[in-house]
């Protein structure tokens, strides 16, 4: 590791492989690790989890989560008659 | 600095029970079990992979029957070097008691943020320790929690 001793940032002398290395910022590497995260919540076993995860980014009520988790429709029109109370969130008549 | 790299790795998987449908998912779940959170005096700090660029073909290796796949992939390192001013949180003093300027008016102890100079590294198995000084120009406290 006699190489090391030569290193000095201050001057630039962090190795060629390190020069021509995309540099990552404090909050690049943020974003990295909660999209990581997220990922690996989803991925988990647990079912319940990851339906969960993916319906709660709506504005819906945990009975309306759980009849469309326990559903699965596969169209819109199908997710409304299966959940009519869903029409009255505004993000469905945006779509 | 964090650093996004490309490393290579030769992951060994022994059949029959990786082989199947989800050898591929098997060897990347082995991967990041056996990468990630890993320190490299080269590269230093392996702290998440993000993607696989390439698998080569796996090679059965002669006696054991495991085979030997080549692993391209791309992490996210944190890698310090000697002279690199980066800015830090602190997470104990030691068993030192907390240190406070003579006035009272600055003070360093868990928690408080502090912009340092490494000014040596040292290498071991498994980690990469610095040592580091705030004796310098627009070194030193960004933060002092007991004040937030």
């Amino acid at each position: 590791m006699s190489g090391e001793r030569r290193e000095n940032a201050a001057e630039l002398k962090i190795g060629d492989e390190f020069l021509k290395a995309k540099c990552l910022m404090n909050c690049e590497v943020s974003l990295i690790l909660e999209h990581k995260f997220e990922q690996l919540q989803q991925m988990s076993d647990d079912p319940r989890n990851q339906v969960s995860q993916i319906l709660s980014r709506y504005q819906l009520t945990e009975f309306e989560l759980c009849v469309l988790g326990n559903l699965c429709p596969e169209t819109v029109e199908e997710a409304i008659a299966m959940v009519p109370s869903i029409k009255v969130h505004s993000y469905v008549s945006e779509r | 600095m964090f650093f996004h790299i490309v490393l290579e790795r030769n992951m060994q998987l022994h059949p029959p029970t990786y082989f199947g449908r989800n050898l591929r998912e098997n060897l990347v779940a082995k991967l990041m079990k056996d990468v990630e959170g890993t320190c490299s005096g080269q590269h230093g700090f392996v702290v998440a992979i993000t993607g696989i660029e390439n698998i080569g073909k796996g090679l059965i290796r002669d006696g054991t029957g495991f085979v030997s796949f080549p692993v391209k992939y791309q992490c996210v390192v944190f890698r310090p070097f000697k002279g690199e001013i980066l800015e830090a949180v602190v997470t104990m003093s030691g068993d030192m008691p907390n240190y406070t300027t003579s006035d009272g008016s600055v003070k360093i102890q868990k928690d408080s943020e502090v912009r340092l100079k490494i000014i040596g590294t040292r290498v071991d198995a498994t980690e990469i320790f610095c040592i580091g000084t705030i004796k310098d120009d627009f070194l030193g406290v960004i933060n002092d929690p007991a004040s937030v």
